[in-house]
């Protein structure tokens, strides 16, 4: 609106036709073109690509000449339980490691948004689990921590009398949520933390002197602010741990319930299946539905938080 | 592999060709708080509890896929009744008798046990008994070789061979070659043998016949040079089993295409057994579905 209204005056006036030229839409986003060019052709035309293949019955191994089969592949998709099983995984891994780690970032901005002696050292170490790639953090997980023999957690627990448990192999599915949760935290952390930092103190002040207790100020007035930043983390998260990969590589190698659709797609493509037709289908199912999840998921998460506002 | 000394104390004989019974029984009966009977493979992949695992149901007569007259690839035989008492009797003999989170172990961790004592057996490829021989290992000295353990067929094990290759658009293949003829001849064993930390038992193991008439290789690995050609020569890569199967030659896999993937997703099944996630019959079923869906 304020720029529009700006923009009249400026482009009145006969002397300022000559300019409308370089004013017309196109030209001003000419500039932008071969940014545009570049994304279609390296995103859109490789997912047309896949929808294509996903209506034949492409096999490499062994070689099967291509046919069309039209939608058989999704018609098969739903019998298939390994892809049912995949897909409630990667609901459950997701769901779950989203809503933890947006609690802990939650409580460790709290306790960060406070003024004390090494604050920034404290909220550097805090960080660090996110700057890790994904495949050394399930490496060292696997290995130093959550290890059966070797592992520093089973160490812990025999020195308490707890007998050793096999995490990995006992708990494949909370064993990658936890280091998701590990990784994800402190990105959480650091939105919601901004969030915090953005409220103003005026208000925090005024409802002091209101005489409302800590937990009401959170809740009443924090908690509203923070919507939109727990809305930021919430999508943002989901839609990197949706395609949660490495982990589930690296610390299970899949199984019924670590393999989730990513490493299930992989599977049963260039990871030995080499049916690509089929897994062409099981991936255009996953991007299409993620979309309407995240949509729909996004407006339910909204509405709730703005009640709350209203209450 | 076994502990000679452990089987000793424990007033146990291995025999010379072992069955699954007889190698079970010993496994528990020497299993303890400190020292597991035997070391298995369980991590899931069609190269690592795939293959000790195809082994035993090789021995046991089952097979992945029955095979058409043409020696195609026929109908999965996971349903069979033989796979599910090779299956049961694996992941039994790992529940009783087997080392730490077995779901996870593979080679590497297996020997990392046995060479801890952690183990007192150990079912694995023969290239191991030169590591558990070397000059660098706790165990050194202490150790017994049997053949294979059998059940129907005569003999069992296996056959692996790691390859080097030139690609086409190397920019010198004559070097490459010249480099891969002597990485693989009896100039680089005779020099690696003083060199390699391990000593003369631990160079590589049964890549040529040559290596086995060196004086110094034979006083190294006198425990266990026999045993490993022995082994080789008994490997039944052209009939592992007692039905017709598809992918021959082949012992510890099926030389399909299709093995890779089935192999792979299969195993992750087995595996949950072994973890203790799943049942014996829940796997089989789920194979069963995967291995039908590979030949659909």
């Amino acid at each position: 609106m304020t720029i529009e209204a700006a923009a009249v005056p400026v482009g009145g006036g006969a002397a300022a036709r000559p300019r409308d030229e370089f004013r017309r839409p196109w030209r001003l986003r000419l500039p932008l073109l071969p940014a545009l060019v570049f994304t279609i052709l390296v995103t859109q035309v490789p997912f047309v690509m896949s929808i294509w293949y996903s209506l034949t019955n492409w096999k490499i191994v062994p070689p099967t000449p291509r046919k069309f089969v039209g939608l058989d592949n999704y018609g098969k998709l739903l019998d298939d339980r390994f892809f049912r099983d995949a897909a409630w995984v990667s609901v459950t891994m997701t769901v779950s490691a989203v809503l933890l780690s947006l609690v802990l970032g939650t409580l460790l901005a709290l306790l960060l948004d406070r003024q004390f002696f090494g604050q920034g050292f404290v909220r550097t170490l805090l960080i660090t689990p996110f700057l890790i790639m994904p495949v050394v953090a399930g490496l060292i997980w696997k290995n130093q921590m959550l290890n059966g023999l070797y592992g520093v957690l089973n160490w812990v627990l025999e020195r308490v009398g707890i007998d050793s448990i096999e995490f990995v192999s006992r708990y494949p599915r909370g064993s990658i949520i936890a280091v998701l949760v590990w990784q994800w935290t402190p990105f959480m952390m650091l939105i919601v933390l901004a969030g915090l930092q953005s409220q103003s103190s005026e208000v925090l002040e005024a409802s002091k002197v209101d005489g409302a207790s800590a937990f009401g100020t959170f809740r009443q007035l924090t908690l509203p602010h923070l919507r939109s930043y727990l809305e930021l983390g919430a999508l943002l998260g989901t839609v990197y741990l949706i395609q949660v990969f490495d982990h589930v590589a690296v610390m299970t190698g899949g199984g019924r319930e670590s393999t989730n659709l990513p490493y299930f797609v992989y599977q049963r493509s260039i990871g030995g299946g080499w049916v690509f037709g089929r897994a062409s289908a099981y991936s255009i199912v996953v991007v299409v539905t993620s979309i309407i999840v995240a949509t729909v998921a996004l407006r339910v998460l909204s509405r709730l938080l703005k009640g709350e506002e209203i209450a | 592999m076994y502990r000679q000394d452990v089987l000793d104390e424990a007033g146990i004989e291995m025999p010379a060709n072992p069955t699954w019974d007889e190698v079970a029984e010993i496994a528990r009966t020497v299993d303890s708080d400190d020292m597991a009977g035997i070391c298995l493979r369980g991590k899931p992949g069609w190269g690592d509890l795939g293959a000790s695992f195809t082994t035993v149901l090789n021995t046991f007569g089952a097979t992945w896929w029955s095979a058409n007259d043409d020696g195609t690839i026929g109908e999965a035989q996971i349903d069979q009744p033989e796979f599910k008492t090779a299956l049961e009797f694996y992941t039994g003999l790992l529940a009783d008798a087997g080392e730490d989170d077995a779901a996870n172990a593979s080679f590497n961790e297996c020997l990392a046990q046995y060479r801890d004592g952690k183990v007192a057996m150990w079912y694995d490829a023969t290239v191991a008994a030169g590591l558990l021989e070397a000059d660098d290992s706790p165990v050194q000295g202490m150790n017994g070789y049997a053949m294979a353990p059998v059940v129907e067929t005569e003999s069992s094990g296996w056959l692996w061979s790691w390859a080097l290759a030139i690609p086409q658009n190397s920019p010198d293949p004559d070097t490459a070659w010249e480099f891969i003829s002597w990485a693989t001849g009896p100039e680089y064993i005779a020099a690696a043998g003083d060199l390699i930390s391990g000593g003369w038992a631990a160079i590589p193991p049964g890549t040529r016949l040559s290596t086995y008439e060196l004086p110094e290789y034979q006083e190294a690995a006198a425990a266990f040079a026999d045993q490993t050609l022995a082994a080789m020569d008994a490997a039944p890569i052209d009939s592992p089993g007692t039905t017709p199967r598809p992918g021959l030659p082949g012992v510890q896999y099926v030389g399909v295409p299709e093995f890779q993937d089935v192999g792979n997703r299969c195993t992750e099944e087995f595996s949950g057994v072994i973890a203790g996630r799943t049942n014996v019959d829940d796997a089989l079923s789920a194979c069963q579905d995967i291995a039908s869906q590979a030949v659909s």
